[in-house]
């Protein structure tokens, strides 16, 4: 949809924000303005302030200076439901659905269509479901549970829901964080379709070839102020120039792996059976080199590295380390003999939120590095520190609580974790999900570095360039099992996803 | 010290909890100076060390993911083991011996439990909280039994003519779960544990021995507080433990430790111990009917728990 930018009034205004918290200023006086069907992408570098202004626009924040105009209104202040009244919805990037309800259910939550007495009028609420679904495109069960829906499909849940209270303003924050090629395409196809009912649509997303794809105008904001209001109508606006006002400098959005010299097997896998009917999987990975995990979300590779680190049960299957069969038979296994595995989940999974920087850091390294039952973890600091600092991980110090860093540093302290145990095989799993470009950056160029000190790493991606531009080889895993291997030319995106797909060679 | 330690030191709840026992110490005081003399503050401690004890095993538990409804009665089942030897004849050093194994068991029971089923603790404990009643009933046949003084060396003998041996008991249980949250490997891993067991897991750390472990710790400190009881009244009944696993998780949240697991300090959890005393103590001195003390003392609790979520609330 075109927007007439010159003959109407923007639906939005927000006028010289500014938020202060104890003294520091996260906004220092953002403008932004919003017309009825556009899109317009909002970027920046995680605190960079987009959440801020956000939290602003649904009422969370009082802004400390600043006006919010809505259709010509003044206000200083939203309150959330002032926000929700005046239109604004938001459809967060956290699962926010209950999985025991179904996909009707979850979008009239709270929002329930009623009989007489007060009694649920199912019939309707099914109905108009259906009706949505008609016109958006979508093509679920209403009926279905939310907990047996792929991550994709419930992210279209999650949009109808926000859709049902029929807002004029809708933010959309990383809605395709988790997604696969095949399924972002679609949540950005009903992200136009939702602008043809004239609701306009702020996009919050890290991925930038997906910016210039689908944004109207984008705005980039660094620091808490607005760097540039670009339009985009013709979609050509350069990447590199949205990175270079994101951080201030022109930076690599693709680092490439530095060479290093490929040695011999350090790892063996052979016949890895997840159950008794799964198929078996084999692979080597060798001294120096990056071997890249790619396929379509639910594939099965966070799952063949969780059996193979023994973080769930396996049924079957040999592993070799540098030619000798070791058994694995739990996490504690696998890190005595040298695997580190930097999960997909870094919230649940890879961190105790509540610990300090510190205590995250060294909880694995503890078991190599002191000997005897006592340890006093205030004598670590140096170390740890040293580690800190080389990954530029952004806090006020390391007694610092993990929960009080943003999404990247935090990732970047799962990391420290493994990097202060020092081990041998490194297991990345999706690393750069949901993190901004400098971090990205970082994450590459300590994979580079460990495979310089001739450490090998496997690298599950779903992000494309990054598994090109990082991995020595690629295997492709469809259904749980190794459905090729791509090096050198061979990999690239169109070779992958014909293989991750199932595509046969005659077709 | 730079103003970034300053405002740390201030959001410590320890130091709260400091200078809000110092207030009421000194308030009291100015009413009635008998409150701070000297025999009247060891009275004090003597009130607590029983609680003082279980609120160390429970901040522990707490701190690592877990809680223990049971140790009340626990406590008891390990007194009544004890008393019930010492009637049959045999030493002190042997019924000691059993006690702190039928403590230590049943917390390896718990744990083991726990662990392996991987049920909510707070159910499970309730439940294996009747099984050791019924056993202290069963042992006790439901009679007041005596030690025959086996214990006032603890209870009665004083240091200096001053500090009864049972202070440096409760010192010692407290400078033990201090180390061990501290200073020892296990100690950090429980934290770990507690703040996010499927990350612990993946961090090597065997989750079900260290539960077992733990709970064991705990059925432990709670013979140690059997001891301490029994040498205080020279006998036990199995109804006596009844409240006390309450009183001990009080003190473990007034003290900071959270039921999220992961955070508190055995340390901040005996400064909340030493508030309830002070404050059941004071109560008394003033002459505040019993009654009353009750309502007293559990609005205080409700104050300081809302106060002590919103000071965390207020940091997240």
């Amino acid at each position: 949809m075109n927007v007439d930018y010159a003959g109407q009034k923007p639906i939005l205004e927000m006028k010289d924000i500014k938020k202060e918290f104890s003294g520091v200023y996260a906004l220092s006086g953002i403008t932004f303005d919003l017309y009825k069907g556009e899109i317009h992408c909002l970027c920046g570098e995680n605190g960079a302030g987009k959440s801020t202004l956000m939290k602003v626009l649904s009422g969370a924040y009082r802004p400390s200076g600043g006006k919010i105009c809505f259709e010509g209104k003044e206000y200083d202040t939203l309150t959330p439901a002032l926000s929700k009244e005046l239109g604004v919805n938001i459809v967060y990037q956290e699962n926010d659905l209950v999985p025991s309800m179904s996909v009707t259910e979850n979008i009239y939550v709270g929002n329930e269509a009623s009989k007489k007495f007060g009694f649920i009028d199912y019939k309707k609420m099914r109905g108009e479901t259906m009706a949505q679904m008609k016109d958006l495109g979508i093509e679920l069960n209403p009926d279905t549970k939310i907990e047996d829906l792929s991550v994709a499909d419930q992210q279209f849940v999650k949009i109808l829901k926000a859709l049902s209270v029929e807002p004029r303003i809708l933010i959309m924050d990383e809605p395709t964080s988790m997604f696969n090629v095949e399924d972002a395409a679609k949540v950005l196809k009903l992200t136009r379709k939702i602008t043809e009912r004239g609701i306009a649509i702020i996009y919050i997303s890290h991925f930038l070839n997906e910016v210039v794809q689908i944004a109207d105008r984008v705005t980039i904001i660094r620091d808490g102020a607005v760097v540039n209001t670009y339009r985009n109508e013709h979609r050509d606006i350069s990447i590199s120039t949205i990175t270079k006002d994101m951080v201030g400098r022109p930076v690599d959005t693709f680092y490439k792996k530095e060479k290093c010299r490929i040695g011999e097997v350090v790892l063996e896998v052979k016949d890895l059976q997840l159950t008794k009917d799964s198929p078996k999987v084999s692979f080597q990975v060798r001294q120096g080199e990056i071997l890249g995990f790619s396929g379509m979300v639910g594939a099965g590779r966070t799952e063949i590295v969780r059996a193979l680190t023994g973080a769930d049960p396996k049924y079957g299957g040999h592993i070799y380390i540098r030619g000798r069969e070791v058994q694995i038979k739990n996490p504690s296994d696998s890190i005595a003999q040298g695997f580190a595995h930097i999960t997909e989940d870094r919230q649940k999974l890879g961190l105790m939120l509540g610990g300090s920087v510190l205590e995250n850091t060294t909880i694995i390294g503890l078991r190599s590095k002191i000997k005897g039952w006592f340890v006093n973890i205030k004598k670590h600091p140096p170390l740890v520190e040293g580690i800190i600092r080389d990954l530029h991980v952004k806090t006020p110090s390391i007694w610092t609580e993990a929960i009080y860093l943003s999404g990247g540093n935090q990732q970047k302290v799962v990391l420290a974790k493994w990097l202060y145990a020092d081990q041998e095989i490194y297991i990345f799993d999706e690393p750069t999900r949901g993190i901004d470009v400098n971090a990205k950056a970082e994450f590459y160029k300590q994979m580079s570095a460990l495979t310089a000190q001739g450490k090998c790493i496997i690298m599950i991606s779903s992000d494309m360039p990054e598994l090109i531009s990082m991995s020595d080889r690629v295997l492709v895993i469809r259904d749980g099992a190794v459905d090729g291997e791509l090096s050198g030319e061979q990999i690239n995106e169109h070779e992958i996803i014909k293989r991750a797909l199932g595509v046969k060679k005659h077709e | 010290m730079n103003e970034k330690n300053k405002k740390k030191l201030l959001k410590d709840q320890r130091i709260l909890l400091a200078i809000v026992i110092v207030a009421i110490i000194v308030v009291v005081a100015a009413i009635n100076p008998k409150f701070i003399a000297v025999k009247n503050l060891i009275t004090i401690l003597q009130q607590i060390s029983v609680t003082g004890i279980l609120t160390m095993a429970m901040s522990m538990l707490l701190i690592g993911g877990g809680i223990d409804l049971s140790m009340g009665n626990l406590m008891v089942l390990s007194g009544v083991t004890m008393a019930q030897l010492l009637s049959l004849g045999y030493g002190v050093g042997a019924a000691v011996l059993a006690g702190v194994a039928v403590g230590v068991l049943c917390g390896v029971f718990n744990g083991a439990v726990i662990a392996l089923s991987k049920c909510i603790p707070l159910i499970i404990t309730l439940g294996t909280s009747q099984i050791f009643y019924g056993l202290a009933l069963t042992i006790s046949g439901g009679r007041i039994m005596s030690f025959g003084g086996a214990f006032n060396f603890i209870g009665k003998t004083k240091l200096f003519d001053v500090f009864p041996v049972m202070l440096f008991v409760l010192a010692a249980m407290i400078l033990l779960s201090y180390v061990i949250m501290n200073y020892t490997k296990y100690g950090r891993r429980v934290t770990a544990m507690g703040g996010n067991e499927r990350n612990a897991y993946l961090s090597g750390i065997n989750i079900v021995k260290y539960k077992i472990i733990l709970y064991g710790i705990a059925g432990f400190f709670c013979s140690v507080a059997a001891i301490v009881f029994s040498s205080r009244i020279d006998s036990i009944t199995a109804n006596a433990g009844g409240g006390y696993e309450t009183n001990a998780l009080t003190a473990a949240i007034i003290g900071g430790v959270t039921f999220d697991g992961g955070k508190g300090t055995v340390s901040g959890a005996f400064l909340g111990c030493i508030l309830m005393g002070v404050i059941s103590n004071a109560m008394n001195i003033l002459q505040v009917e019993t009654y009353i003390q009750t309502i007293v003392t559990g609005a205080i609790i409700v104050c300081a728990v809302v106060l002590s979520n919103y000071n965390n609330r207020k940091r997240a």
